[in-house]
Protein backbone atom coordinates (compact mmCIF):
# COMPACT_ATOMS: atom_id res chain seq x y z
CA UNK A 1 0.00 0.00 0.00
CA UNK A 2 1.19 3.70 -1.14
CA UNK A 3 0.44 5.97 1.63
CA UNK A 4 2.62 8.71 0.21
CA UNK A 5 0.26 10.39 -1.72
CA UNK A 6 -3.38 11.94 -0.38
CA UNK A 7 -6.43 11.50 -2.88
CA UNK A 8 -8.87 12.91 -0.96
CA UNK A 9 -8.95 15.52 1.39
CA UNK A 10 -11.67 17.16 2.84
CA UNK A 11 -11.92 20.29 5.44
CA UNK A 12 -14.90 21.15 7.81
CA UNK A 13 -16.90 20.09 4.80
CA UNK A 14 -20.48 20.78 5.50
CA UNK A 15 -23.74 20.54 3.43
CA UNK A 16 -26.95 22.07 5.00
CA UNK A 17 -30.38 21.35 3.37
CA UNK A 18 -32.32 24.19 5.09
CA UNK A 19 -31.83 23.59 8.48
CA UNK A 20 -31.07 20.22 7.88
CA UNK A 21 -27.28 19.41 8.09
CA UNK A 22 -26.51 16.19 6.53
CA UNK A 23 -22.67 16.23 6.33
CA UNK A 24 -21.21 18.25 9.39
CA UNK A 25 -17.58 19.53 9.22
CA UNK A 26 -16.11 16.34 7.74
CA UNK A 27 -11.86 16.27 8.02
CA UNK A 28 -11.40 12.88 5.79
CA UNK A 29 -8.12 12.17 3.83
CA UNK A 30 -8.14 9.34 2.11
CA UNK A 31 -4.58 7.98 0.37
CA UNK A 32 -4.06 6.90 -3.18
CA UNK A 33 -4.59 2.96 -3.52
CA UNK A 34 -6.80 2.80 -0.56
CA UNK A 35 -9.99 1.00 -0.17
CA UNK A 36 -12.20 3.51 2.10
CA UNK A 37 -15.30 2.37 3.51
CA UNK A 38 -17.83 5.03 4.82
CA UNK A 39 -20.48 3.03 7.26
CA UNK A 40 -23.61 4.46 8.88
CA UNK A 41 -27.36 4.26 9.33
CA UNK A 42 -29.95 5.66 7.14
CA UNK A 43 -29.51 9.17 6.54
CA UNK A 44 -26.41 9.47 8.05
CA UNK A 45 -25.32 11.18 5.03
CA UNK A 46 -22.69 8.90 3.12
CA UNK A 47 -24.33 9.59 -0.35
CA UNK A 48 -24.58 13.60 0.54
CA UNK A 49 -20.47 12.97 0.93
CA UNK A 50 -19.78 10.93 -2.16
CA UNK A 51 -21.84 13.89 -4.19
CA UNK A 52 -19.81 16.64 -2.90
CA UNK A 53 -16.92 14.28 -3.51
CA UNK A 54 -17.81 13.68 -7.50
CA UNK A 55 -19.14 17.27 -8.15
CA UNK A 56 -22.96 16.70 -7.65
CA UNK A 57 -23.14 18.35 -5.18
CA UNK A 58 -21.80 21.84 -3.89
CA UNK A 59 -20.58 21.91 -0.44
CA UNK A 60 -22.40 25.06 1.90
CA UNK A 61 -18.82 25.07 3.42
CA UNK A 62 -15.69 23.94 3.89
CA UNK A 63 -13.47 22.27 1.00
CA UNK A 64 -12.69 19.06 -0.76
CA UNK A 65 -9.81 17.90 -2.90
CA UNK A 66 -9.78 15.31 -5.54
CA UNK A 67 -6.08 14.39 -6.92
CA UNK A 68 -5.17 17.94 -5.73
CA UNK A 69 -7.87 19.43 -7.73
CA UNK A 70 -10.60 20.91 -5.55
CA UNK A 71 -14.17 20.15 -6.35
CA UNK A 72 -15.38 23.52 -6.22
CA UNK A 73 -13.30 25.53 -8.41
CA UNK A 74 -11.60 22.56 -10.65
CA UNK A 75 -14.74 20.42 -10.95
CA UNK A 76 -13.75 19.89 -14.80
CA UNK A 77 -10.64 18.19 -13.26
CA UNK A 78 -11.59 16.56 -10.76
CA UNK A 79 -14.58 15.14 -13.16
CA UNK A 80 -11.91 13.77 -15.73
CA UNK A 81 -10.49 11.51 -12.27
CA UNK A 82 -13.41 9.74 -10.98
CA UNK A 83 -15.78 7.39 -11.46
CA UNK A 84 -19.58 6.83 -10.00
CA UNK A 85 -21.70 3.77 -9.37
CA UNK A 86 -24.54 5.33 -7.97
CA UNK A 87 -27.24 3.95 -5.34
CA UNK A 88 -29.29 3.31 -8.24
CA UNK A 89 -28.05 1.98 -10.95
CA UNK A 90 -28.64 4.25 -14.10
CA UNK A 91 -27.26 2.87 -17.34
CA UNK A 92 -29.34 3.09 -20.94
CA UNK A 93 -32.25 0.67 -20.53
CA UNK A 94 -32.33 0.45 -24.53
CA UNK A 95 -28.42 0.17 -25.31
CA UNK A 96 -27.06 -3.07 -25.04
CA UNK A 97 -24.61 -3.88 -22.22
CA UNK A 98 -21.52 -3.45 -24.69
CA UNK A 99 -23.18 -0.25 -26.09
CA UNK A 100 -23.39 1.36 -22.76
CA UNK A 101 -20.05 1.00 -22.18
CA UNK A 102 -18.93 2.39 -25.32
CA UNK A 103 -21.29 5.54 -25.11
CA UNK A 104 -19.77 5.96 -21.55
CA UNK A 105 -16.07 5.61 -22.62
CA UNK A 106 -16.50 7.91 -25.18
CA UNK A 107 -17.21 10.65 -23.12
CA UNK A 108 -13.47 10.50 -21.60
CA UNK A 109 -11.80 9.90 -24.46
CA UNK A 110 -12.20 11.18 -28.36
CA UNK A 111 -9.95 8.23 -29.40
CA UNK A 112 -11.96 5.21 -31.35
CA UNK A 113 -9.42 2.69 -30.59
CA UNK A 114 -9.09 3.32 -26.96
CA UNK A 115 -12.95 3.21 -26.72
CA UNK A 116 -13.08 -0.12 -28.34
CA UNK A 117 -10.55 -1.61 -25.89
CA UNK A 118 -11.44 -0.52 -22.77
CA UNK A 119 -14.96 -1.60 -23.33
CA UNK A 120 -13.88 -5.21 -24.38
CA UNK A 121 -11.50 -5.11 -21.05
CA UNK A 122 -14.37 -4.40 -19.22
CA UNK A 123 -16.72 -7.14 -20.46
CA UNK A 124 -13.93 -9.34 -20.28
CA UNK A 125 -13.38 -7.89 -16.63
CA UNK A 126 -16.53 -8.22 -15.22
CA UNK A 127 -17.47 -11.44 -17.17
CA UNK A 128 -20.34 -9.43 -19.45
CA UNK A 129 -20.13 -11.81 -22.15
CA UNK A 130 -23.04 -13.37 -22.28
CA UNK A 131 -25.12 -10.29 -22.09
CA UNK A 132 -23.19 -8.19 -23.29
CA UNK A 133 -25.27 -8.17 -27.12
CA UNK A 134 -28.73 -7.59 -24.45
CA UNK A 135 -30.49 -4.65 -24.06
CA UNK A 136 -29.76 -3.45 -20.21
CA UNK A 137 -33.66 -3.69 -19.53
CA UNK A 138 -33.98 -6.96 -20.04
CA UNK A 139 -31.11 -8.01 -17.31
CA UNK A 140 -31.50 -8.89 -13.67
CA UNK A 141 -30.53 -6.85 -10.78
CA UNK A 142 -27.05 -8.31 -10.51
CA UNK A 143 -26.11 -8.02 -13.99
CA UNK A 144 -27.61 -4.33 -14.08
CA UNK A 145 -24.87 -3.72 -10.88
CA UNK A 146 -21.95 -5.16 -12.76
CA UNK A 147 -22.94 -2.45 -15.77
CA UNK A 148 -23.16 0.18 -13.35
CA UNK A 149 -19.97 -0.15 -12.07
CA UNK A 150 -18.31 -1.11 -15.19
CA UNK A 151 -19.74 1.93 -16.65
CA UNK A 152 -18.11 3.48 -13.52
CA UNK A 153 -14.77 1.97 -14.15
CA UNK A 154 -14.65 2.73 -17.86
CA UNK A 155 -12.77 6.32 -18.07
CA UNK A 156 -10.26 4.69 -16.26
CA UNK A 157 -10.86 6.41 -12.66
CA UNK A 158 -7.98 7.35 -10.37
CA UNK A 159 -10.88 7.56 -7.97
CA UNK A 160 -13.63 5.36 -8.21
CA UNK A 161 -17.08 5.75 -5.77
CA UNK A 162 -19.11 2.66 -5.01
CA UNK A 163 -22.74 3.86 -3.26
CA UNK A 164 -23.82 0.38 -1.83
CA UNK A 165 -22.58 -1.79 -4.91
CA UNK A 166 -24.21 -4.92 -3.34
CA UNK A 167 -27.54 -3.39 -2.98
CA UNK A 168 -30.22 -6.21 -3.27
CA UNK A 169 -27.77 -8.96 -4.50
CA UNK A 170 -27.87 -12.29 -3.51
CA UNK A 171 -25.17 -14.00 -1.60
CA UNK A 172 -23.29 -15.08 -4.35
CA UNK A 173 -23.81 -12.31 -6.95
CA UNK A 174 -22.20 -10.06 -3.45
CA UNK A 175 -19.71 -12.42 -3.10
CA UNK A 176 -19.02 -12.43 -6.93
CA UNK A 177 -18.58 -8.60 -7.02
CA UNK A 178 -16.28 -8.39 -3.79
CA UNK A 179 -13.80 -10.24 -5.79
CA UNK A 180 -13.99 -7.86 -8.64
CA UNK A 181 -14.11 -4.92 -6.60
CA UNK A 182 -10.48 -6.45 -5.09
CA UNK A 183 -9.23 -6.64 -8.52
CA UNK A 184 -10.19 -3.51 -9.43
CA UNK A 185 -7.99 -1.94 -6.46
CA UNK A 186 -4.55 -2.21 -8.20
CA UNK A 187 -3.28 1.66 -7.58
CA UNK A 188 -7.18 3.09 -7.96
CA UNK A 189 -8.40 4.80 -4.68
CA UNK A 190 -12.21 3.51 -4.14
CA UNK A 191 -15.00 5.15 -1.89
CA UNK A 192 -17.69 2.60 -0.66
CA UNK A 193 -20.31 2.95 0.78
CA UNK A 194 -22.27 -0.10 2.49
CA UNK A 195 -24.92 -1.30 5.11
CA UNK A 196 -23.29 -4.65 4.98
CA UNK A 197 -20.44 -4.90 7.89
CA UNK A 198 -18.85 -8.28 6.33
CA UNK A 199 -18.24 -6.32 2.80
CA UNK A 200 -16.56 -3.43 4.94
CA UNK A 201 -14.71 -6.23 6.74
CA UNK A 202 -13.90 -8.24 3.29
CA UNK A 203 -12.56 -5.13 1.84
CA UNK A 204 -11.47 -2.23 3.41
CA UNK A 205 -8.31 -0.97 4.19
CA UNK A 206 -9.47 1.89 6.43
CA UNK A 207 -13.07 2.31 7.41
CA UNK A 208 -15.07 4.98 8.93
CA UNK A 209 -18.35 5.46 10.79
CA UNK A 210 -21.01 8.46 10.47
CA UNK A 211 -23.62 9.74 11.83
CA UNK A 212 -25.83 12.52 11.82
CA UNK A 213 -23.15 13.65 9.38
CA UNK A 214 -20.33 13.32 11.19
CA UNK A 215 -17.73 10.97 11.33
CA UNK A 216 -17.66 8.98 15.23
CA UNK A 217 -14.50 6.77 14.22
CA UNK A 218 -11.83 6.08 11.72
CA UNK A 219 -9.27 3.52 11.13
CA UNK A 220 -8.62 -0.06 10.34
CA UNK A 221 -10.78 -2.64 11.89
CA UNK A 222 -8.64 -3.57 14.46
CA UNK A 223 -8.37 0.22 15.50
CA UNK A 224 -11.78 -0.06 15.47
CA UNK A 225 -12.54 -2.67 17.10
CA UNK A 226 -9.90 -1.16 19.98
CA UNK A 227 -12.09 2.26 20.17
CA UNK A 228 -15.34 0.57 20.53
CA UNK A 229 -13.72 -1.93 23.04
CA UNK A 230 -15.37 -5.08 21.25
CA UNK A 231 -14.72 -7.57 18.41
CA UNK A 232 -16.46 -7.46 15.25
CA UNK A 233 -17.49 -4.75 12.86
CA UNK A 234 -20.62 -5.33 13.70
CA UNK A 235 -20.83 -5.35 17.31
CA UNK A 236 -18.31 -2.19 17.26
CA UNK A 237 -20.56 -0.38 14.93
CA UNK A 238 -23.21 -0.88 17.09
CA UNK A 239 -21.50 0.17 19.61
CA UNK A 240 -20.25 3.37 18.03
CA UNK A 241 -23.67 4.27 15.94
CA UNK A 242 -25.88 3.04 18.69
CA UNK A 243 -24.72 4.68 21.52
CA UNK A 244 -25.24 7.94 19.38
CA UNK A 245 -28.67 7.36 18.45
CA UNK A 246 -29.32 7.25 22.64
CA UNK A 247 -27.53 10.51 22.91
CA UNK B 1 -17.49 17.12 -30.15
CA UNK B 2 -17.48 13.10 -29.40
CA UNK B 3 -19.22 14.06 -26.48
CA UNK B 4 -22.12 15.66 -28.07
CA UNK B 5 -22.18 12.49 -30.66
CA UNK B 6 -21.73 9.89 -28.52
CA UNK B 7 -24.99 11.42 -26.00
CA UNK B 8 -27.08 12.30 -29.58
CA UNK B 9 -26.30 8.26 -30.96
CA UNK B 10 -27.39 7.23 -27.35
CA UNK B 11 -30.30 9.46 -27.81
CA UNK B 12 -31.13 8.05 -30.92
CA UNK B 13 -30.60 4.52 -30.45
CA UNK B 14 -33.16 4.47 -27.46
CA UNK B 15 -35.82 6.09 -29.29
CA UNK B 16 -35.86 3.96 -32.62
CA UNK B 17 -35.84 1.10 -30.28
CA UNK B 18 -38.72 2.24 -28.48
CA UNK B 19 -42.02 0.67 -30.78
CA UNK B 20 -43.82 3.63 -29.33
CA UNK B 21 -42.14 5.50 -30.97
CA UNK B 22 -43.06 4.85 -34.72
CA UNK B 23 -46.93 3.90 -33.41
CA UNK B 24 -46.96 7.30 -32.35
CA UNK B 25 -44.78 9.59 -34.80
CA UNK B 26 -45.40 7.30 -37.88
CA UNK B 27 -48.32 5.30 -37.79
CA UNK B 28 -50.62 7.22 -36.03
CA UNK B 29 -50.10 10.41 -38.53
CA UNK B 30 -50.33 8.02 -41.44
CA UNK B 31 -53.78 6.65 -40.59
CA UNK B 32 -54.89 10.06 -39.81
CA UNK B 33 -53.91 10.75 -43.57
CA UNK B 34 -55.65 7.61 -44.94
CA UNK B 35 -58.79 8.51 -42.78
CA UNK B 36 -58.90 12.06 -43.95
CA UNK B 37 -58.19 11.13 -47.46
CA UNK B 38 -61.21 8.69 -47.07
CA UNK B 39 -63.37 11.45 -45.43
CA UNK B 40 -62.50 14.27 -48.46
CA UNK B 41 -63.45 11.62 -50.97
CA UNK B 42 -66.90 11.61 -49.13
CA UNK B 43 -67.70 15.00 -49.00
CA UNK B 44 -69.82 16.95 -51.70
CA UNK B 45 -67.65 19.00 -54.13
CA UNK B 46 -70.86 21.57 -53.50
CA UNK B 47 -69.19 21.91 -49.78
CA UNK B 48 -66.56 23.73 -51.03
CA UNK B 49 -64.16 22.15 -48.26
CA UNK B 50 -60.46 21.92 -49.18
CA UNK B 51 -58.85 21.46 -46.70
CA UNK B 52 -58.59 18.00 -46.33
CA UNK B 53 -57.41 18.04 -50.00
CA UNK B 54 -54.03 16.47 -49.96
CA UNK B 55 -51.98 19.68 -51.20
CA UNK B 56 -53.65 21.02 -47.63
CA UNK B 57 -53.69 17.20 -45.90
CA UNK B 58 -50.40 16.42 -46.09
CA UNK B 59 -48.38 19.57 -44.48
CA UNK B 60 -50.77 19.14 -41.53
CA UNK B 61 -50.46 15.75 -41.27
CA UNK B 62 -46.74 16.59 -41.05
CA UNK B 63 -46.92 19.24 -38.33
CA UNK B 64 -49.43 17.18 -36.42
CA UNK B 65 -46.44 14.40 -36.59
CA UNK B 66 -43.83 17.02 -35.27
CA UNK B 67 -46.32 17.73 -32.07
CA UNK B 68 -45.21 13.92 -30.94
CA UNK B 69 -41.74 14.59 -31.31
CA UNK B 70 -42.30 17.48 -29.09
CA UNK B 71 -43.98 14.33 -26.81
CA UNK B 72 -41.38 11.98 -26.93
CA UNK B 73 -38.48 14.56 -26.04
CA UNK B 74 -39.88 15.61 -23.24
CA UNK B 75 -40.57 11.74 -21.92
CA UNK B 76 -36.17 11.34 -23.02
CA UNK B 77 -35.89 14.04 -20.78
CA UNK B 78 -37.88 13.54 -18.01
CA UNK B 79 -36.85 10.32 -17.76
CA UNK B 80 -33.47 10.58 -17.32
CA UNK B 81 -33.73 13.08 -15.03
CA UNK B 82 -35.84 11.21 -13.23
CA UNK B 83 -33.58 8.26 -12.63
CA UNK B 84 -30.20 8.79 -11.87
CA UNK B 85 -29.08 8.42 -15.49
CA UNK B 86 -28.51 12.17 -15.72
CA UNK B 87 -26.38 12.25 -12.39
CA UNK B 88 -24.35 10.13 -13.83
CA UNK B 89 -23.50 11.91 -16.56
CA UNK B 90 -23.69 14.76 -14.46
CA UNK B 91 -19.93 13.41 -13.30
CA UNK B 92 -18.41 12.84 -16.44
CA UNK B 93 -16.78 15.56 -18.37
CA UNK B 94 -19.56 16.56 -20.43
CA UNK B 95 -21.15 19.65 -20.14
CA UNK B 96 -24.56 21.34 -20.59
CA UNK B 97 -23.64 22.07 -24.53
CA UNK B 98 -23.08 17.89 -24.84
CA UNK B 99 -26.71 17.13 -23.18
CA UNK B 100 -29.04 19.71 -25.24
CA UNK B 101 -27.20 19.17 -28.46
CA UNK B 102 -27.37 14.94 -27.00
CA UNK B 103 -31.38 15.18 -26.94
CA UNK B 104 -31.80 18.19 -30.11
CA UNK B 105 -29.61 16.68 -32.93
CA UNK B 106 -31.31 13.39 -33.27
CA UNK B 107 -34.86 14.80 -32.42
CA UNK B 108 -34.00 16.99 -35.83
CA UNK B 109 -33.11 13.57 -37.80
CA UNK B 110 -35.99 12.04 -36.74
CA UNK B 111 -38.24 14.75 -37.73
CA UNK B 112 -36.24 15.04 -41.12
CA UNK B 113 -36.87 10.99 -41.13
CA UNK B 114 -40.82 11.63 -40.06
CA UNK B 115 -41.84 14.56 -42.69
CA UNK B 116 -39.81 12.29 -45.29
CA UNK B 117 -41.75 9.67 -45.03
CA UNK B 118 -45.24 11.30 -44.13
CA UNK B 119 -44.39 12.99 -47.81
CA UNK B 120 -43.28 10.41 -49.89
CA UNK B 121 -46.85 8.59 -48.58
CA UNK B 122 -48.76 11.59 -49.47
CA UNK B 123 -47.03 11.87 -52.93
CA UNK B 124 -48.08 8.20 -53.28
CA UNK B 125 -51.46 8.26 -52.18
CA UNK B 126 -51.51 11.08 -54.62
CA UNK B 127 -50.67 9.47 -57.58
CA UNK B 128 -53.24 6.84 -56.94
CA UNK B 129 -55.87 9.09 -56.90
CA UNK B 130 -54.65 10.47 -60.09
CA UNK B 131 -53.83 14.28 -58.52
CA UNK B 132 -50.03 14.02 -58.22
CA UNK B 133 -48.37 16.83 -55.64
CA UNK B 134 -45.40 18.45 -57.20
CA UNK B 135 -41.90 16.67 -55.82
CA UNK B 136 -40.30 19.72 -55.95
CA UNK B 137 -43.32 21.61 -53.54
CA UNK B 138 -42.95 18.67 -51.00
CA UNK B 139 -38.98 18.83 -51.15
CA UNK B 140 -39.32 22.54 -50.02
CA UNK B 141 -42.28 22.13 -47.67
CA UNK B 142 -40.11 19.38 -45.87
CA UNK B 143 -37.69 21.62 -45.42
CA UNK B 144 -40.16 24.49 -44.17
CA UNK B 145 -41.51 22.55 -41.98
CA UNK B 146 -37.82 21.89 -39.94
CA UNK B 147 -38.16 25.45 -38.08
CA UNK B 148 -41.45 23.95 -36.69
CA UNK B 149 -39.70 20.77 -35.63
CA UNK B 150 -37.35 23.20 -34.09
CA UNK B 151 -40.54 24.23 -31.84
CA UNK B 152 -41.74 21.44 -31.27
CA UNK B 153 -39.00 19.67 -29.99
CA UNK B 154 -37.66 22.55 -27.52
CA UNK B 155 -40.87 22.72 -26.09
CA UNK B 156 -40.76 19.35 -25.67
CA UNK B 157 -37.06 20.03 -23.87
CA UNK B 158 -38.49 22.49 -22.11
CA UNK B 159 -41.41 20.85 -19.93
CA UNK B 160 -38.89 17.89 -19.75
CA UNK B 161 -36.55 20.36 -18.15
CA UNK B 162 -39.71 21.68 -16.09
CA UNK B 163 -41.72 18.71 -15.09
CA UNK B 164 -41.85 15.67 -14.07
CA UNK B 165 -42.03 12.20 -15.98
CA UNK B 166 -45.35 12.23 -14.85
CA UNK B 167 -46.40 16.04 -15.74
CA UNK B 168 -44.46 16.43 -18.79
CA UNK B 169 -46.44 14.36 -21.11
CA UNK B 170 -49.92 15.40 -20.06
CA UNK B 171 -48.63 18.85 -20.22
CA UNK B 172 -47.48 17.85 -23.93
CA UNK B 173 -51.21 16.27 -24.89
CA UNK B 174 -52.49 19.49 -24.42
CA UNK B 175 -49.97 21.43 -26.77
CA UNK B 176 -50.79 18.26 -29.03
CA UNK B 177 -54.89 18.68 -28.69
CA UNK B 178 -54.28 22.50 -28.56
CA UNK B 179 -51.84 23.19 -31.50
CA UNK B 180 -53.30 20.61 -34.04
CA UNK B 181 -57.00 22.25 -33.49
CA UNK B 182 -55.28 26.10 -33.78
CA UNK B 183 -52.97 24.90 -36.34
CA UNK B 184 -55.88 24.37 -38.29
CA UNK B 185 -54.85 21.15 -39.42
CA UNK B 186 -58.08 19.58 -39.04
CA UNK B 187 -60.44 22.90 -40.30
CA UNK B 188 -60.39 25.80 -42.60
CA UNK B 189 -59.83 28.65 -39.95
CA UNK B 190 -59.20 31.17 -42.73
CA UNK B 191 -62.52 30.60 -44.46
CA UNK B 192 -64.02 31.15 -40.78
CA UNK B 193 -62.97 34.07 -40.05
CA UNK B 194 -63.71 35.46 -37.21
CA UNK B 195 -62.47 35.07 -33.68
CA UNK B 196 -61.80 32.06 -34.05
CA UNK B 197 -59.28 32.98 -37.08
CA UNK B 198 -57.65 36.03 -34.49
CA UNK B 199 -56.59 33.38 -31.82
CA UNK B 200 -55.33 31.00 -34.65
CA UNK B 201 -53.37 33.72 -35.35
CA UNK B 202 -51.97 34.67 -31.85
CA UNK B 203 -50.34 31.19 -31.42
CA UNK B 204 -47.15 30.02 -33.77
CA UNK B 205 -48.85 26.69 -34.51
CA UNK B 206 -51.46 28.12 -37.13
CA UNK B 207 -48.46 29.75 -39.41
CA UNK B 208 -46.59 26.53 -38.86
CA UNK B 209 -49.24 24.95 -41.25
CA UNK B 210 -49.79 27.71 -43.29
CA UNK B 211 -45.95 28.00 -44.06
CA UNK B 212 -46.35 23.88 -44.91
CA UNK B 213 -48.90 24.73 -47.02
CA UNK B 214 -47.64 27.29 -49.24
CA UNK B 215 -44.39 25.63 -49.61
CA UNK B 216 -45.77 22.68 -50.83
CA UNK B 217 -47.93 24.62 -53.41
CA UNK B 218 -44.95 26.84 -54.06
CA UNK B 219 -47.04 29.61 -53.23
CA UNK B 220 -44.15 32.72 -52.41
CA UNK B 221 -47.07 35.12 -51.45
CA UNK B 222 -45.78 37.93 -48.27
CA UNK B 223 -48.83 36.62 -46.35
CA UNK B 224 -48.59 33.25 -47.76
CA UNK B 225 -45.40 31.86 -47.61
CA UNK B 226 -43.09 34.80 -46.27
CA UNK B 227 -44.92 36.25 -42.94
CA UNK B 228 -45.40 32.49 -41.64
CA UNK B 229 -41.95 31.91 -42.21
CA UNK B 230 -40.41 34.60 -40.40
CA UNK B 231 -43.02 34.05 -37.42
CA UNK B 232 -42.35 29.92 -37.41
CA UNK B 233 -38.28 30.67 -37.82
CA UNK B 234 -39.05 33.64 -35.08
CA UNK B 235 -40.59 31.57 -32.52
CA UNK B 236 -37.64 28.63 -32.91
CA UNK B 237 -35.06 30.61 -32.33
CA UNK B 238 -36.97 32.13 -29.11
CA UNK B 239 -37.37 28.88 -27.91
CA UNK B 240 -34.57 27.58 -28.27
CA UNK B 241 -32.83 30.12 -26.05
CA UNK B 242 -35.53 30.09 -23.61
CA UNK B 243 -35.07 25.47 -23.63
CA UNK B 244 -31.32 26.56 -23.11
CA UNK B 245 -31.54 28.92 -20.95
CA UNK B 246 -34.07 26.58 -18.69
CA UNK B 247 -31.84 23.54 -18.87
CA UNK B 248 -28.82 24.99 -18.23
CA UNK B 249 -30.43 27.11 -14.77
CA UNK B 250 -31.77 23.59 -14.02
CA UNK B 251 -28.50 21.85 -14.27
CA UNK B 252 -27.33 24.08 -11.91
CA UNK B 253 -29.34 24.07 -9.12
CA UNK B 254 -29.65 20.17 -9.84
CA UNK B 255 -25.94 20.17 -9.14
CA UNK B 256 -26.51 22.92 -6.08
N1 LIG C 1 -31.64 16.86 -1.86
C1 LIG C 1 -31.89 16.81 -0.54
N2 LIG C 1 -32.75 17.69 0.01
C2 LIG C 1 -33.01 17.66 1.34
N3 LIG C 1 -32.47 16.80 2.20
C3 LIG C 1 -31.60 15.90 1.71
C4 LIG C 1 -31.27 15.85 0.32
N4 LIG C 1 -30.40 14.85 0.12
C5 LIG C 1 -30.19 14.30 1.33
N5 LIG C 1 -30.91 14.92 2.28
C6 LIG C 1 -30.91 14.60 3.73
O1 LIG C 1 -29.58 14.52 4.17
C7 LIG C 1 -29.41 13.44 5.06
C8 LIG C 1 -28.31 12.53 4.57
O2 LIG C 1 -28.74 11.83 3.43
P1 LIG C 1 -27.84 10.80 2.63
O3 LIG C 1 -28.57 10.44 1.41
O4 LIG C 1 -26.49 11.38 2.46
O5 LIG C 1 -27.80 9.58 3.63
P2 LIG C 1 -27.13 8.15 3.42
O6 LIG C 1 -26.13 7.99 4.51
O7 LIG C 1 -26.65 7.99 2.03
O8 LIG C 1 -28.38 7.21 3.70
P3 LIG C 1 -28.77 5.78 3.03
O9 LIG C 1 -28.00 4.76 3.77
O10 LIG C 1 -30.22 5.67 3.33
O11 LIG C 1 -28.45 5.85 1.58
C9 LIG C 1 -30.75 12.74 5.17
O12 LIG C 1 -31.37 13.17 6.35
C10 LIG C 1 -31.53 13.24 3.99
O13 LIG C 1 -32.88 13.33 4.29
MG1 LIG D 1 -27.12 6.73 0.45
Amino acid sequence: MNHEKEMIRTKDLTKKFGEKTAVDHLDLTIHEGELFSLLGVNGAGKTTTIRMLSCLSRPTSGEALVGGFSCLDQAEKVKEIIGISPQDTAVAERLTVQENLAFMAALYTQDKAVCRERTERMIRLFHLEEVAGSQARTLSGGWKRKLSIAMAMIGEPQVLFLDEPTLGLDVLARRELWNLIGKLKEKRTIILTTHYMEEAEQLSDRIAIMHRGRIRACGTLSEIETLAGVSGLENAFVEIAGKEELL
Amino acid sequence: MNRTFALASRTRKELLRDPLSYIFCLAFPLVMLAIMTIVDRSIPKEAGMTVFHLSQLAPGIAVFGQTFLMLFTSLTVSKDRSGYFLVRLYATPAGSRDFILGYLLPMMEISLMQCGIIYLASWIVSLILGTPLSAGGLLLSLLMLQPSAVLFICIGLLFGTLFSEKSAPGLCSIIISLGSFLGCIWFDADSLGGIMLKICKALPFYYCTKLGRSALQLNFGTSAFWLPLLIVAGCAVVLALLSVIVFRSRMRTDLA
